[in-house]
Formats: C-alpha cells, sequence, structure tokens
C-alpha cells in the first residue's frame, strides 16, 4: 500500500467484494462496518478458546463435588427410568424427519417485546415445543401448554438446587403430566423429584463436558455406573454451556427434527435494555463498577449489528461464550438440518441461521 | 483499478453515531473475562464440550 493508503486491486476482485459484502447482508452498509464484522467472527475462535478454557476451570472447580452427589442420589432412578433415546421417533420405520420442526423457547427479552408466546398460542403450529426450564412456567402461564401442544418437552441441564424452583408452581402440577422432561444425570436430585411430583415423565441424558480425558472421566464413569443395570447407554449431548443450546441439539439428535425455529434465545441484550440489567446478566449478581464510556466497558459489552434483522444488540461477556459456541456448533450441522432465528433481533446470525419474524415461521410450518 | 482507504480516526469515530457495530478492536483478555464470569457463574451455568474427535463434540449417540 502507498503512502497515500492507496492498493491495487483488479476489477475481478472487487467484484467478489461487492458480491460478498452484498452476500453478508451489508450491502447498504458502510465498508467498515463489513469489515470489522469479518474480523469479529474471524477473532472469534482465539477468543471463544479463551472463554471456555475459564469457564471449564470455574465449573470444574466450583462444581466438581456437586456434580457426583447429584449423579449418586440420581443413579437408582436413572437405572428405572426412561432413557432419552425412547424419545427418538425414528424408532417408527416410517417417520421421515424433513416433515418434522421444533420450536426452541427460551426466556429472552424478546419473547415478551415480540408477543411470541401469543402468536405462537394463538397458531396452528403442530411440530414440538422444547422449552427450556426456566421458561417453563411463564410459558404455561401464557396459553402455550401441552393441551394445545401435545409434543411438549421441557429440558434441565444445570446441576444447581435451584432449578427446583422452576418447576415449583401450580401452573406445572395442572399440565405436568402431559410433559416429557429431559434431564441431565447430573441434574439436582431436588429438581428432578419436584417435576416428577408434578406428573412430568422423566427421561436421562449425560452432560458432555470432559469425555475427552478418557477412561477415568466423569463422563465415562457415570456411563459405566448406568449401565451397570441398564442395558443400553445413554444419549450424550453437547450442551454448549446452556440449556437453550441443549435445546437445539435435542432437537436434531433427539426429537429429530430437520427445522428448529429458536424465540426468546436472543443471547444478547436490547439497546434499550437498562446498563444494569445488562452489566449483571439480567440481575444474576451485584453489576461490576465499570465506566461505562471505557474501553473495558465495549470489550466486555460489545455491540453488535445483526445484519438479517437490521437491528443492534448489545453482548455481555457470558452472550459472548454462549453465541460463539451456538454459532459455531449450526455451522457444523449437516445441510438437512435448518435452524431458524425466529426472535427477530439477538446474536444468533451467521452461517447455517435463517432469520425470519415468527410469524411467517408459523406460517410457513404449521402443518 | 486502484482503490484508496479514506481514513476515519478515532476522534470522529466517537462523535459517529451510526458506527456502533463491533465498537472496539481490542478483544476481552482472559483475566477480564474470569473476572466477570467468576461473578456470574454462582448463579448458574455450564460448560461447552471439547474433544480432540471433533464429530464427538457434536454428540454420541449413545454413552
Amino acid at each position: 500500500m502507498s503512502e497515500n493508503n492507496e492498493f491495487t486491486i483488479n476489477e475481478l476482485t472487487l467484484n467478489k467484494l461487492l458480491k460478498e459484502k452484498k452476500s453478508s447482508g451489508f450491502e447498504f452498509k458502510s465498508w467498515d462496518d463489513w469489515f470489522n464484522s469479518l474480523f469479529l467472527t474471524n477473532s472469534t475462535d482465539d477468543s471463544q478458546q479463551l472463554m471456555e478454557k475459564v469457564v471449564y476451570n470455574f465449573f470444574h472447580n466450583k462444581d466438581f463435588e456437586d456434580w457426583i452427589k447429584n449423579f449418586a442420589l440420581n443413579l437408582n432412578n436413572i437405572w428405572n427410568e426412561s432413557s432419552a433415546r425412547n424419545l427418538d421417533p425414528t424408532i417408527n420405520e416410517t417417520y421421515d424427519m424433513k416433515n418434522h420442526s421444533a420450536i426452541v423457547i427460551g426466556r429472552g427479552p424478546s419473547l415478551k417485546k415480540n408477543n411470541h408466546l401469543e402468536k405462537l398460542k394463538n397458531s396452528n403450529y403442530k411440530g414440538s415445543i422444547i422449552c427450556t426450564d426456566g421458561a417453563l412456567i411463564n410459558v404455561l402461564n401464557s396459553g402455550v401448554t401441552p393441551e394445545l401442544f401435545p409434543n411438549f418437552y421441557v429440558v434441565t441441564i444445570e446441576p444447581y438446587e435451584i432449578q427446583t424452583t422452576l418447576y415449583d408452581d401450580p401452573i406445572v402440577d395442572k399440565f405436568g403430566s402431559k410433559i416429557n422432561g429431559i434431564f441431565s444425570t447430573l441434574t439436582h436430585p431436588d429438581a428432578v423429584e419436584r417435576a416428577r411430583n408434578a406428573g412430568i415423565k422423566i427421561h436421562w441424558l449425560h452432560t458432555l463436558f470432559d469425555y475427552n480425558e478418557g477412561k477415568k472421566s466423569i463422563n465415562n464413569l457415570s456411563s459405566l455406573m448406568v449401565r451397570a443395570k441398564k442395558n443400553n447407554g445413554l444419549p450424550a449431548i453437547q450442551t454448549g454451556g446452556n440449556v437453550g443450546t441443549s435445546c437445539w441439539f435435542i432437537g436434531w439428535k433427539i426429537l429429530k427434527c430437520a427445522t428448529i425455529g429458536l424465540i426468546g434465545m436472543n443471547h444478547g441484550w436490547e439497546e434499550d435494555d437498562p446498563i444494569e440489567t445488562i452489566m449483571s446478566h439480567g440481575n444474576m449478581f451485584d453489576a461490576p463498577k465499570i465506566d461505562n464510556d471505557s474501553q473495558l466497558f465495549k470489550k466486555l459489552f460489545p455491540k453488535i449489528y445483526n445484519p438479517e434483522f437490521n437491528s443492534t444488540c448489545i453482548l455481555d461477556p457470558i452472550f459472548q461464550y454462549y453465541s460463539s459456541a451456538l454459532k459455531e456448533f449450526i455451522s457444523r450441522s449437516p445441510s438437512e438440518i435448518t435452524t431458524i432465528n425466529a426472535t427477530e433481533g439477538g446474536s444468533l446470525f451467521g452461517e447455517k441461521i435463517h432469520c425470519k419474524p415468527f410469524e411467517i415461521f408459523l406460517n410457513e410450518f404449521n402443518a | 483499478m486502484k482503490a484508496n482507504f479514506s481514513i476515519k480516526k478515532n476522534s470522529d469515530l466517537e462523535n459517529d453515531s451510526t458506527n456502533v457495530e463491533s465498537s472496539t478492536n481490542e478483544e476481552i483478555t482472559e483475566e477480564e473475562f474470569e473476572d466477570f464470569i467468576v461473578k456470574a457463574g454462582a448463579a448458574g451455568s455450564f460448560m461447552v464440550f471439547r474433544s480432540s474427535k471433533k464429530e464427538d463434540e457434536l454428540g454420541l449417540d449413545e454413552l
């Protein structure tokens, strides 16, 4: 490049650049915006590895004993209750995956903002509902129930006692017997027991985290203990670090749905969300004291432009971690799996992620 | 064909309300992320599984 920042490219290269810029959704955005978007994508691998290392060490140190205790207390029930594999519809030879879809429901702010539960309740949707545990009570109270949507599933992967509260509500008792629950073998036994008491049919699976460490890994040891009495092992899923991503994997790997729509899974904050909410990952802890104008703030809470919905959102470090992982796994899914972000915003866009308004999704997949 | 970059200085960027995306060139450091996750982690989360067998990362039919 010359001192005048001048450089030479041939016309063919320029045309390729223009075509790529357009196909990336940045046709009417500046070159600077597009380049920044590309750099952000390319830098994701390194920062994702960094974040995963931190999270692995943190949870391994903090939760190791609880995982073992939970698993030990669950083991007798795991032996006696269903495997999540029993939910696999391909047992029926006539099942054709491409005709089936699912909606994963998270508890992100777009659910309320875009009235998605009301739209779902009033739809003629015939596919599966895969509800994150954190959204369950709100979803049932909204009228989205297993009476309207018979293929209704709820998923818990986290090992904490607080998950019990997500099932502790009269509305769960009312509809529990019509809901299939999918639980990690590491789930806190009180949470599973509360769901069981509500009538939810329990199905178990392993959540992968250390299987790469070989024979002595917790994943491998727990699978051997399960197999000691059960004829078969259990399916083992990638969680992507959160229950929403787990639901997406369950839609694909367990329920064998070719199309998976996402609502309430923003994996990011709205620009008009209170700054304290953003900085505390939804008031889950005291917001760190960081100057909103500082470089550190901009690094921790980058603003992202979603060209598919022409919207912006703000990531916090946890959503950076979740979003990068889910986007990677979606990009690695086979061509027969279609993932549709119907949140109408958020940070989930890119390779193999189709973005469309929820009403359009419902119109397309109402059979 | 010759192209030319028109360079915008940082001070211009700060006043440009349309430049909202990817608002920093710097990446989060391990310490900065760790500090945040330690505060947040107590509220619950899980971890991404990685393996030298890349196909295992997408889950196992049976374990």
